[in-house]
């Protein structure tokens, strides 16, 4: 490690007062943000009330959360729903990676960005562009194919697991395309050489070589995206209560919000879903270390090969451009078409009679809408903010101060990758609705709920920067006779600027588009624009709903657009 | 430290017991315009928690804001449920943050159940009949559990007269419906057949046609536009009005409905106890009950006529005292459709 070079010279005791106090003040808001709230989850769930706010320690939470009617139907379904979904993600990241990194498929570079796009649409978005298309009655693709072959019946059906699974998969195959991808650019290409010199033909050579080296990144991969899957809510709330499949995160989501709330039960599953994705990001971890005994890149220089697959790369061609247009651009053109009628129709001429602005110029003296957008803004640009504030600072003191007992940092700043969005939402109402400080129900919640949740993204951007600056810069500030606070603002801060605001725009997005927080926090004033669209698809203003997620979305291309510029200026390679 | 605890408590009890016994007293006899500058001072901010769809809301709400100036609302809306329970959340919390909750009956008497509620008699409610106020409400409109049809899937002919009409074995796979609305079963039991055998008769013989469930009836509404299903079983007459002025396929069903009462209540620790007032007074009146017959709802005020075609011929009015039976009717209302 870099860090190894830093000497504990005097100059180091000299600075010792705040060096100290950053990390102490830095633990105590890591503990505050992301142990209490979890603590206060924890306690609930053994708690049980009696009379008006007088409690008792129990566990029969756990009995009605775990020993119910409905507990194995629910345990069931998160199963299916979540191996289901790693799996199929899965699958077509893989493909989509494999194809574009290492075949000759025709114009595959073209498809690398295209791939990338859904991380764009939010999660509400992805679900409610896919009722639009395979609604099992008014379903555009339903309609279409069952007057093409004359069907009886549709087709498919969105309400239902596979409905679940599809529109779920579908928007977690970026993440599985960008690991995928990484994973095929560090391959050392030389097994695969022998293979093809020993006679094996691509097929071969892809199944018994290429795939086996891949085995533990695969493993490791799924895994993400199975625990991933579990913590989500969007695909969960909008397709499956309506469907009345149940998962985890809905029957915690009910027991908060049907009457009577039954916060024991909620706690109590809350924990349960907790300690599962803790079990899997844990497994995760581990198995990414373990992943260097198949090591992969070696200080070899090499170039990974490129498969000839011959006349089979116009069916890879196929493959490509069909994913782009039936599962990309057709969830963002249904919408796009929606958001310009006055109630969803089918398309037909009488639908395109009826095409007109309406839906914009309501929006625009619509002013929760206002309200909500002001709120998403402002919360995304400040909780990228604070966040990579804090963790820059978290960082440093855990990669270049080397006081002891700074690992304790790191781990802290990593526990909230394992809170899942509706568990951190549950235990902040919980927290916050009982506590001094009188945020509740406003967006200073929202704000806090945020920059937990995303620490451990601004850890990886201002690590990934802070691991890469050699020691020796600092060391001259130093020397020099520059304070800890000025080498750390004159020095350190300027070289991490391009990490940082690449972290900065990333956890913007993110915060923009969260909901499985939010949907428990967020109330009247402090409506984000998620919640927005949630509420009112759920009263049935679809084509209205459709018109502001066509802003949603351009408003996210438009921070992509800057983050262009930026990292283009700054040059990041991205 | 628990006594002084304990004394905190009180102490903090006996605050708002004060002032609430305080405010209605005066506030009461005032005029709406006197009561308007105290609801100023407290803040001007009503959070407003209610179920009143986005497409009523956003023509009640101005007129409100019009007709008292400095005053914001802040509508919470969620389905009744979710407000019922984001207020016991709050509650148990020690944290009101809402000043009013207009929801239906049913979880209006909820929130009543869980000691959240005002016991309040608005000078407004003396013109109300006795059905339509109680000690700590009174009622804001009715809304009409109507049958509702798509005009592109139900010919003329075939077009619905009563409910009996969909015990016929030709709407099977074509019928959707709210999985809450066992007010129909109730309303049919008790004001349509007076017996509880025929009504469940009727509804099992309805639901051998394979309801399809889904929650809320904005949505219903709108999927029933879309085409997802024939006819909506259990659809808000005033949601067609609007649709069908817009051009939406669609037609409902005024020859017998179930109505049921949506009443205003103030929270007891409301932070605005004054804006609270003033809301619930004017929404009473004769005023704000044009406000809410313009906005597209079925005024509660005797004297005040709907503004859409939104009130059956024949009507079953749910009770306060219906309300009561509500856990027996909805054990036969799941087993019927086998709801979970």
């Amino acid at each position: 490690m870099a860090t190894a070079a830093i000497p504990r010279s005097g100059k180091m005791t000299m600075s010792l007062e705040p060096a100290l106090l950053i990390p102490v003040v830095g633990a105590g808001v890591l503990v505050y943000l992301a142990v209490l709230p979890l603590l206060m989850l924890f306690v609930g769930s053994f708690q049980a009330e009696v009379a008006p706010r007088e409690f008792v320690y129990t566990l029969k939470n756990y009995h009605a959360a775990y020993a119910s009617e409905y507990t194995y139907s629910t345990f069931l379904n998160s199963l299916i729903f979540a191996s289901g979904s790693a799996g199929l993600s899965f699958i077509l990241g893989t493909m989509l990676a494999w194809l574009t990194e290492r075949t000759n498929t025709p114009l595959r570079a073209i498809f690398v960005p295209l791939a990338v796009v859904p991380l764009i649409l939010p999660g509400v978005l992805e679900s409610i562009a896919w009722i639009f298309l395979l609604s099992p009655k008014f379903g555009y693709v339903n309609v279409w194919l069952m007057n093409l072959f004359g069907l009886k019946s549709p087709p498919f059906n969105v309400f239902s697991l596979p409905g679940m699974i599809w529109v779920h998969s579908v928007g977690q195959v970026p993440l599985a395309f960008l690991l995928m991808v990484a994973a095929f650019k560090s391959m050392d290409p030389s097994l695969e050489e022998s293979a093809m010199m020993s006679g094996a033909n691509t097929w071969q050579t892809f199944r018994r070589v290429t795939l086996r080296l891949l085995m533990p990144t695969a493993g490791s991969v799924v895994l993400i995206l199975f625990v991933r899957t579990l913590e989500s809510f969007e695909t969960p709330a909008l397709i499956g209560i309506p469907a009345r499949i149940y998962v985890y995160t809905s029957e915690i989501y009910l027991a908060f919000n049907e009457y009577p709330p039954d916060y024991g039960r909620g706690g109590a599953l809350a924990v349960g879903l907790l300690l599962l994705s803790a079990v899997g990001v844990w497994l995760y971890t581990r198995a990414t270390k373990e992943g260097k005994k198949f090591q992969t890149v070696t200080g070899k220089a090499f170039r990974p090969r490129q498969f000839d697959l011959g006349s089979w790369r116009w069916a890879g061609f196929g493959f490509l451009s069909g994913y782009f247009l039936f599962v990309v651009l057709l969830p963002f053109l249904v919408l796009f078409w929606a958001s310009f009628l006055p109630f969803f129709a089918a398309p037909s001429w009488d639908a395109v009679t009826k095409l007109s602005l309406d839906n914009y110029r309501y929006l625009s003296g619509f002013r929760p809408f206002w309200d909500a957008l002001q709120n998403s803004i402002l919360l995304a640009t400040l909780t990228a903010t604070v966040a990579m504030i804090l963790t820059s600072l978290v960082a440093w003191i855990v990669y270049k101060s080397r006081l002891p007992g700074s690992w304790i940092l790191d781990f802290l700043a990593f526990v909230p990758i394992t809170i899942p969005g509706i568990v951190m939402g549950m235990a902040l109402i919980l927290l916050y609705v009982a506590f001094p400080i009188p945020i509740y129900g406003t967006i200073w919640v929202l704000l806090i709920a945020y920059v937990t949740r995303f620490i451990p993204y601004g850890m990886r951007a201002a690590s990934g920067s802070i691991l890469q600056i050699h020691s020796e810069l600092e060391e001259a500030a130093s020397a020099s006779g520059a304070s800890w606070w000025e080498t750390f603002k004159r020095v350190t801060l300027p070289l991490l600027r391009p990490g940082l605001v690449a972290g900065w725009i990333y956890i913007c997005i993110v915060s923009f588009r969260e909901f499985s927080t939010s949907v428990l926090l967020a109330t009247g004033e402090s409506r984000v624009l998620s919640i927005l669209l949630f509420t009112m698809f759920e009263q049935g203003q679809v084509t209205v709903v459709a018109a502001i997620g066509v802003l949603m979305i351009a408003t996210l291309l438009s921070i992509v657009a800057v983050f262009y510029k930026l990292t283009g200026k700054i040059g990041i390679q991205t | 430290m628990r006594v002084l605890c304990a004394f905190y408590k009180s102490f903090a009890i006996s605050m708002v017991l004060a002032a609430n016994l305080y405010l209605p007293g005066p506030a009461l006899s005032q005029s709406l315009d006197e009561l308007h500058k105290l609801a100023v001072k407290e803040g001007g901010t009503l959070n407003f928690y209610a179920t009143l769809a986005q497409i009523n809301a956003e023509k009640i709400i101005p007129v409100f804001e019009k007709r008292f100036p400095g005053i914001k609302i802040n509508h919470v809306d969620a389905t009744s449920d979710k407000l019922v329970a984001r207020a016991v959340t709050e509650a148990r919390g020690g944290k009101t943050l809402g000043d009013v909750l207009q929801v239906p009956l049913e979880n209006v008497s909820q929130a009543h159940d869980q000691k959240l509620l005002l016991e309040v008699t608005l000078p407004e409610s003396a013109e109300y009949p006795q059905s339509m106020k109680g000690s700590f409400w009174v009622a804001s409109d009715l809304q009409f559990i109507i049958a509702a049809w798509n005009t592109g899937l139900v010919k003329k002919e075939e077009e619905p007269k009563q409910y009996e009409d969909f015990a016929d074995p030709r709407w099977k796979g074509r019928l959707i419906a709210e999985p809450r609305d066992l007010e129909m079963l109730m309303g049919f039991a008790k004001y349509k057949y007076k017996s509880d055998e025929k009504a469940i008769d009727l509804w099992r013989k309805i639901a051998a046609n394979n309801v399809e469930f889904h929650s809320g009836h904005s949505q219903l509404a709108e999927l029933l536009v879309a085409g997802q299903a024939a006819v909506c079983l259990t659809c808000y007459s005033h949601h067609f009005p609007s649709r069908i002025k817009k051009g939406a396929p669609v037609n409902y069903m005024l020859s017998e409905g179930v109505a049921s009462i949506n009443g205003t209540a103030i929270f007891k620790s409301s932070p605005h106890p004054n804006t609270a007032l003033l809301y619930a007074r004017w929404v009473a009146s004769q005023e704000g009950q044009k406000a809410m017959a313009q906005g597209g709802r079925t005024p509660a005020h005797p004297k005040v006529e709907p503004v859409d075609k939104t009130r059956t011929e024949k009507i079953y009015p749910i009770s306060v005292a219906d309300i009561k039976e509500y856990p027996r009717y909805e054990k036969i209302w799941k087993e019927i459709f086998k709801l979970r």
